[in-house]
């Protein structure tokens, strides 16, 4: 018995068994990608008194909660409409109309962000025209608005999902967009963004760059919400208010780019001002956020900003031996991998194996010519559509010093034997890594303080007393 | 804040059935909120243990991309239960069906990852468009040496109890009793049934049967290999532990090979001795009994001596306990073994018998939760004010936002409380939950302000 699970075990780690891996067509083994839902609901959080409403089979909803709620040690706050095996041969209007007006009566929402899951999907429910026939019972009041996005889960992924939502929620509550009622603000979009501490960041640099702003839609209280003894359902999120005058934004500008395509292809429609920037990670990445801001602004860069670029910058001086050369895998979303290479590229390192689940062709295409335009990317593929099965292949046929990713691939790094540097969604075995920014010039910082010292914790307890020294 | 309103008041105020029990595993109510998980999930949790197998799901990423590997079960062996294997399904298939996958994803299962058998979910979306699921595994298995089996449990079926239920069937139907060899009765030999290994709450204890001469055949499914389910016939003695859902199995194993099942629990001092004399005395074996009798005694005795300085500094606190199955009686006794009173007491998933039970051992004036949503909850927590929560950590940080301690005893722990080694181990982290300085720090308020409250 012994020796069979070894000789498996070892076949496992083998270049021939990579092959064979990389041949398989329809099986996924160990995904790296959540569902649409899961994405709508993370989105839906985000506004005020915002009520996320899964029109689907209820044990959707119970996983979207758990996932994030181990990812943020928080609450997390939804319904569903629960519908089962009748509601497949009726529809699931009944559920829908009997859902809204029990959410209603319960958590009085000021809007509520209805979205689907697979079943309301498969059996086509017409979730508008439900919407419509509840109003007019008086299930719930006319005038409350409810957000709408269909979400199938075997479409896409979380990224979509989020994109669809975020169009449902501001074309539900922006009033039309009139030339003489355009207001001061630029609209900045994170996108499906994870850490609570970036939000705070962004806010942060707004502020001190003295730029009227709203930050659409902004999760940061919900999620990282502080202990004041109540449990608020509802503790923040983008105001109504600045929802309703969404679409007379003076500009918005959107920090992902692959998270968000739907909602700025409505945005254009609507004849708003749009730009898009790579999520601001790393020094380059954050300096172009700067700029962006400042062209909005019209104002100087304030001397507070130019200090602490500098005091990253000093940062990465201090630090670069650690990273130059060093090989990464990664993992994760699009927008996500783009920052994270960008900012190991500044530093030296060596992105060798990068594994993109939810990958698109146009991300495709810009991950590639950016390491290509490296010096440190020549040695990279990117890997779109495959598993974290595909990465383990990867990792322990051609062997990198560091993973990067989130909690998912443990096994994997752990079957190669190299440290996991947890970057990304969802991270439920380490605590508050979501309240340090990755975004921006502390960003900056915050990276290569958890990389470095990873590989240097690494070298104290794996060293022997010969190597172990009091200065690394 | 919540309005005033609960879940309750949307329905019929006559919620008490004529038991004098709350209606129990009623279904949830459209939009009254997102607690309860579904029968995919309630099935996934009763055949996922088993550790020496492969656990394909026919879906969307909904649902592996949401539950692979997310639960506490413990495994001395094989890790192949915790690979996410799933076929994905994607719009294509919702078109033209996702049954060639299906066939191709179990035979490339087979070939590379070397399980006993393969175990294959039905979801949703596979049921709603027609994949014949069954139909697939008979093919598939044809063409294998090992058991393909289909576990048909969309997650639209209803609650979690009817896919514990489904998974009970299938072991029934498909696994017990497969095996090759001997089918001979294994004297003093018993199956644990409902006992999911959870934070290795299974080898607290198996040491105390070891030590009794009490062969554990196997737990279903707690670090459970698939051959030794398939001899679970052999057994003399099913004790269901946990999950009555699964007493359609135990009741079935008794009609056709018949074994005797008890109920038991291995949660606390009183109920892991009472279990283990039970078991004793099932067994028909006088002398096992004498020896029983002896060892729980010492066990006790033990035990009681290691835990008394934690039940003096947990004594007369005042508990909120909220859980499900055998839990929800099995734990009433485990804190007034430790000197803590039960304000009010709760159940989700459980069977009237199982909530008479706890009704009977708690203080009369115990308040019954008969509202199981979040808004019940916060409601329960804000009139009791009590020191500690012991409940399913779904309710963890909504509790943690009251301020009030806190413990895990379902499937989100990381330690195991059952048997008498798992009482210490539970005395000794409530205590440590209860008596955090955190808490303190909370409750201080700062800056010193005047009665300013949340609306």
């Amino acid at each position: 018995m012994e020796t069979c699970t070894k000789v498996t075990k070892d076949w496992l780690n083998t270049q021939e068994y990579r092959e064979k891996n990389f041949a398989r067509e329809k099986l996924v083994i160990n995904p790296a990608k959540a569902c649409q839902p899961l994405g709508a609901l993370f989105c839906a959080l985000g506004i005020e008194r915002s009520l996320p409403f899964v029109h689907g089979s209820q044990g959707c909803a119970a996983y979207f909660r758990s996932t994030l709620s181990r990812h943020y040690r928080e609450p997390v706050s939804a319904v569903s409409d629960s519908m089962t095996e009748d509601s497949a041969v009726f529809g699931g209007q009944t559920n829908l109309i009997e859902g809204l007006k029990n959410a209603n009566t319960l958590y009085s929402p000021k809007v509520i962000s209805l979205f689907t899951s697979c079943m309301a999907e498969v059996i086509g429910d017409d979730i508008n025209a439900y919407l419509g026939n509840a109003k007019e019972q008086g299930a719930i009041p006319q005038e409350l608005p409810v957000a709408m996005a269909n979400t199938p889960s075997f479409k896409g992924s979380h990224i979509t999902g989020y994109d669809n939502m975020l169009k449902g929620l501001i074309e539900c509550l922006a009033t039309p967009r009139q030339e003489d009622k355009i207001n001061n603000r630029l609209y900045v979009v994170p996108g499906f963004d994870t850490y609570t501490a970036n939000f705070r960041e962004y806010k942060r640099l707004l502020k001190v760059m003295d730029t009227p702003y709203t930050l659409l839609p902004d999760q940061s209280d919900v999620l990282d919400a502080p202990n004041l003894g109540t449990y608020e359902m509802y503790p923040g999120g983008t105001s109504i208010t600045e929802m309703n005058d969404a679409l007379n934004a003076a500009s918005f500008l959107f920090t992902q780019t692959y998270s968000t395509p739907t909602t700025r292809k409505y945005l254009d429609s609507k004849e708003v001002t749009v730009e898009v920037i790579p999520m601001p990670i790393g020094i380059a990445g954050t300096d172009k956020f700067i700029e962006s801001v400042a062209k909005f602004t019209g104002k100087d860069v304030p001397e507070e900003i130019t200090l602490e670029r500098g005091r990253s910058i000093d940062a990465m001086t201090d630090a670069h031996q650690y990273i130059h050369g060093k090989k990464f895998a990664l993992f994760g979303d699009p927008d996500l991998l783009i920052g994270v290479v960008s900012f190991l590229l500044e530093m030296g390192g060596e992105p060798v194996h990068i594994v993109c689940t939810n990958s698109t062709p146009l991300f495709k295409k810009a991950m590639e010519s950016m390491l290509a335009a490296s010096p440190y990317g020549q040695g990279a593929t990117l890997y779109a559509g495959k598993d974290l099965w595909h990465l383990r292949s990867l990792l322990v046929t051609e062997p990198v010093d560091m993973l990067i990713g989130d909690s998912h691939g443990k096994w994997a790094a752990r079957d190669a034997d190299i440290p996991l540097v947890r970057i990304g969604f969802p991270i439920t075995d380490r605590v508050n890594l979501h309240r340090y920014p990755i975004v921006g010039y502390s960003g900056v910082l915050n990276m290569i303080t958890m990389i470095v010292n990873t590989f240097l914790e690494e070298k104290d307890r794996t060293s022997s007393d010969t190597y172990f020294e009091m200065m690394r | 804040m919540f309005t005033n309103l609960t879940k309750l008041d949307l329905k019929d105020k006559k919620c008490m059935s004529d038991a004098g029990s709350p209606k129990l595993c009623m279904k949830a109510l459209p939009g009254e909120g997102a607690e309860r998980s579904c029968a995919y999930d309630g099935a996934r949790v009763v055949l996922m243990p088993i550790t020496d197998v492969a656990h394909l799901v026919h879906g969307p990423i909904a649902c592996a991309g949401n539950s692979w590997d997310n639960r506490g079960a413990r495994s001395s062996g094989s890790q192949l239960y915790r690979r996410g294997l799933t076929t994905d399904i994607m719009e294509n298939d919702v078109i033209y069906g996702g049954e060639i996958k299906l066939k191709k994803s179990i035979l490339e299962i087979a070939a590379k990852h070397d399980p006993k058998a393969i175990f294959v979910y039905a979801t949703c979306v596979s049921s709603l468009i027609g994949d014949d699921v069954d139909k697939i595994c008979r093919e598939a298995e044809a063409e294998l040496t090992i058991p393909v089996i289909s576990v048909n449990c969309p997650g639209f079926l209803g609650d979690k109890n009817i896919g514990n239920r489904i998974a009970g069937e299938v072991l029934y139907d498909r696994v017990i009793g497969t095996a090759k060899g001997s089918d001979e009765r294994i004297p003093l030999s018993i199956n644990l049934i409902g006992e999911y290994n959870i934070a290795g709450d299974l080898w607290g204890v198996l040491p105390d049967l070891k030590n009794l001469g009490i062969r554990l055949q196997t737990a279903i499914t707690g670090d459970a290999k698939f051959d030794d389910l398939r001899s679970a016939h052999r057994a003399s003695l099913n004790v269901l532990i946990c999950s009555k859902s699964l007493t359609n199995l135990v009741r079935k194993m008794e009609i056709r090979y018949g074994i005797p099942f008890i109920e038991g629990s291995f949660y606390g001092i009183q109920d892991t001795s009472q279990t283990l004399i039970n078991i004793a005395k099932a067994l028909n074996d006088l002398d096992l009994l004498d020896r029983t009798l002896v060892y729980v005694k010492k066990k006790e005795e033990e035990t009681r001596e290691t835990i008394a300085g934690y039940k003096k500094l947990l004594e007369n606190k005042q508990a909120i306990l909220f859980t499900g199955g055998v839990k929800t009686w099995s734990m009433v006794s485990t804190l007034a073994e430790l000197g803590i009173n039960i304000l009010a007491g709760g159940t989700q998933n459980s069977t009237p018998e199982d909530f008479q039970r706890m009704k009977k051992l708690m203080d009369p004036a115990a308040q019954i939760i008969e509202d199981t949503s979040s808004a019940g909850f916060l409601k329960i927590i804000a009139e009791k004010k009590p020191d500690l929560i012991v409940a399913g950590g779904k309710t963890k940080y909504l509790a943690h936002k009251t301020r009030t301690p806190f413990l895990d005893i379902n499937h989100g722990r990381k330690l195991p409380y059952a048997g008498y080694q798992g009482m210490i181990t539970f005395a000794e982290t409530l205590t440590r939950t209860v008596l955090s300085p955190v808490w303190g720090h909370l409750k201080r308020e700062f800056p010193p302000r005047e009665g300013e409250q949340d609306d």
